[in-house]
């Protein structure tokens, strides 16, 4: 979403920006270092100051990430909303079962049939958005979800056992991706990838249109767009990213079980943009961070905090996982509360605020 | 001579209820301006619904009745379809894209040109109305009703329509602010050679800018003709001028 406000003189220097952009680029290229060798220059880490967080949790929520950026982008551009995207990741999932696990296809390439199925899912998901608006839409994917898992189901059961369906070991070439650092020097270009994706498609021609047609559809069509069209394409496309994630997201548990895909994992990503900002990019990254990685930090402090005494550590330590969801959750509500517009939607309105300060004094 | 707008015998209805309109008839030269007036549901924007291929989105359907434009009938048409046509239209609330620029907006409206041809048209809606140039970088839900308005022309202006329908364009606005755009659109229809039809609820200011007047009354056609001639009869001087019921008060 773009917020067009005067393009203020915000820290215009060149030299800084890139500055800026460096140091970005260090950190992230540093961190799979950082958690797993747990120690800075030397200097060891306790796993409090990592805030409870591994590698692995940094890939998965990676991999989410590309489920919340695709969903932000359906909401923000098209101002659809599904509950459908739980779907699309397991459509991705059976999709890379059946190229992959029993063609045998390399994993690019179980990527790619990923991709296409995932849009061609889409499409036909989106069908009802020609007909249904507002929650009559959000139902029909809703529906959607329940085909799709039973079909899932049905699919394992057919051609793998309760067990689940296993995958293969994911290579490029001969680069196996037999390690978490790995996996993440792999997922973290194509997140950014994915992201300056959209974040450009939103300045197309076609973006613009989606974006009008969010705000009035009627004043789209007056002005030459056919928004059945688009609603749909804006669907399958958004779809074929979820569905990268579900293929990317059994590969990386090389197991995966319909049973994965249920409604909660469904209602996650819509948690996820509603906490880092509806319709928004950053949003989504955000989000999908809080999401996956607060639940650990909250575990990590509650297993510390049992450290200490008696009754205090009772209650901590032996009802940890009984903890972490009532905080997560009283956290999720504040942040609601407090910030409806999320996350990101707080900060551009501090960064706001903070602007018109400075320009009065 | 073929009309730029002819519908003749037009009947529209919505869902199960009566006639929105009924057997209207109206006809828009080459180049020529003609006013709607009417009061609240009479059907005004129902006719231009009709003419814009927008109704089916509303739950309405036409009954009878043809819809000509430069000759050729638009029944059926999709009404996105209709902008490649010729068609321009600046819809009733104004519906700029909020949270889209100024420049944003105006490209959505261009995004049926050629992209040779983008920056041109908007620098020549920029020449009608320089405030748009002033704001073109700012969220277009952060203009005044006024500059909301242009924008809203502005992007009807883009692709040089043939037929330019302008529904409300004086709602909700101060007077010389109205009277400022309806100097640039009178500009527009002159230069451009466009025919326009304006629907508005200021009788004396679309009396004014329009040659030809209709008065639309409960979906029905009640008086047609030359703005002079409609400006005078009794009907439009007691419903939309005031002027007799003025006398009476005073």
């Amino acid at each position: 979403m773009t917020h067009n406000v005067d393009s203020s003189p915000r820290a215009g220097l060149p030299w800084a920006r890139t500055l800026r952009w460096l140091v970005a680029v260090a950190a992230l290229v540093y961190l799979p270092t950082l958690l797993t060798e747990r120690q800075i220059f030397g200097y060891a880490l306790s796993n409090m100051q990592l805030l409870n967080i591994g590698l692995s949790q940094v890939n998965l929520m990676l991999i989410t990430m590309l489920g919340a950026l695709s969903l932000n982008y359906l909401t923000g551009s098209a101002g659809l909303i599904s509950i459908g995207h739980a779907a699309f990741y397991a459509v991705g999932a059976m999709s890379a079962a059946i190229t992959g696990s029993q063609w045998g296809w390399p994993f690019p390439a179980v990527l790619v049939a990923a991709a296409l199925s995932g849009a061609l899912a889409g499409l036909f998901a989106g069908l009802p958005s020609l007909r249904v608006r507002g929650l009559y839409f959000v139902l029909s994917t809703f529906a959607l979800h329940y085909i799709v898992v039973f079909i899932f189901m049905e699919y394992q059961f057919k051609f793998f056992d309760v067990v689940g369906v296993p995958y293969k070991a994911a290579e490029l070439g001969s680069w196996a991706l037999n390690t978490p650092t790995r996996w993440y020097f792999f997922l973290l270009p194509l997140v950014v990838a994915v992201y300056w994706l959209l974040h450009n498609s939103l300045r197309t021609r076609e973006g613009r249109a989606m974006q009008a047609m969010r705000d009035h559809e009627l004043a789209a069509t007056a002005n030459g767009i056919d928004v059945r069209i688009l609603r749909l394409k804006a669907f399958a496309f958004s779809s074929s990213i979820a569905a990268v994630g579900g293929a990317l997201y059994a590969y990386y548990l090389t197991n995966v079980t319909s049973e994965f895909f249920g409604i909660q994992f469904a209602i996650q990503f819509i948690a996820m943009i509603i906490i880092g900002g509806m319709g928004s990019l950053p949003g989504a990254v955000v989000g999908a961070a809080v999401w996956l990685l607060l639940p650990s930090i909250i575990n990590g402090l509650a297993a510390q905090a049992g450290d200490t005494t008696g009754l205090v550590r009772s209650m901590l330590f032996d009802h940890k996982p009984q903890l972490v969801q009532p905080i997560f959750g009283s956290v999720v509500i504040l942040l609601l509360i407090f910030a409806p517009w999320g996350i990101t939607g707080m900060v551009s309105r501090l960064q706001a605020k903070f602007a018109a300060r400075r320009a009065k004094s | 001579m073929t009309q730029a707008l002819e519908i003749r015998d037009l009947s529209v209805r919505y869902a199960s209820k009566g006639l929105a309109l009924d057997s209207v008839s109206l006809s828009i030269p080459k180049s020529g301006v003609v006013a709607l007036l009417g009061a609240n549901g009479a059907g005004k924007t129902t006719l231009i619904r009709a003419i814009s291929g927008l109704l089916p989105l509303h739950g309405g359907q036409i009954v009878q009745g043809s819809i000509q434009m430069d000759g050729q009938s638009v029944l059926g048409v999709p009404a996105h379809t209709l902008v490649r046509r010729g068609l321009g239209q600046v819809p009733e609330g104004r519906l700029v894209f909020k949270q889209l620029s100024v420049e944003e907006n105006l490209k959505v409206g261009a995004a049926v040109l050629p992209r040779a041809t983008e920056k041109e048209r908007l620098d020549g809606v920029y020449a009608l109305f320089p405030r748009l140039l002033e704001r073109r970088r700012q969220a277009a839900g952060w203009l005044s009703g006024g500059e909301q308005q242009m924008l809203a022309l502005g992007r009807a202006l883009v692709t040089q329509p043939r037929l330019l329908l302008v529904d409300e364009l004086s709602l909700g606005l101060a007077p010389l602010i109205v009277s400022a755009i309806y100097k640039q659109l009178d500009l527009v229809g002159k230069t451009l050679g466009a025919s326009i039809l304006v629907v508005e609820q200021n009788a004396r200011l679309a009396l004014n800018f329009a040659a030809t007047a209709y008065v639309l009354e409960r979906g029905r056609i009640t008086l047609s003709g030359p703005s002079e001639e409609v400006a005078l009869s009794a009907v439009v001087k007691e419903s939309y001028l005031g002027a007799i019921k003025q006398e009476r008060e005073a």
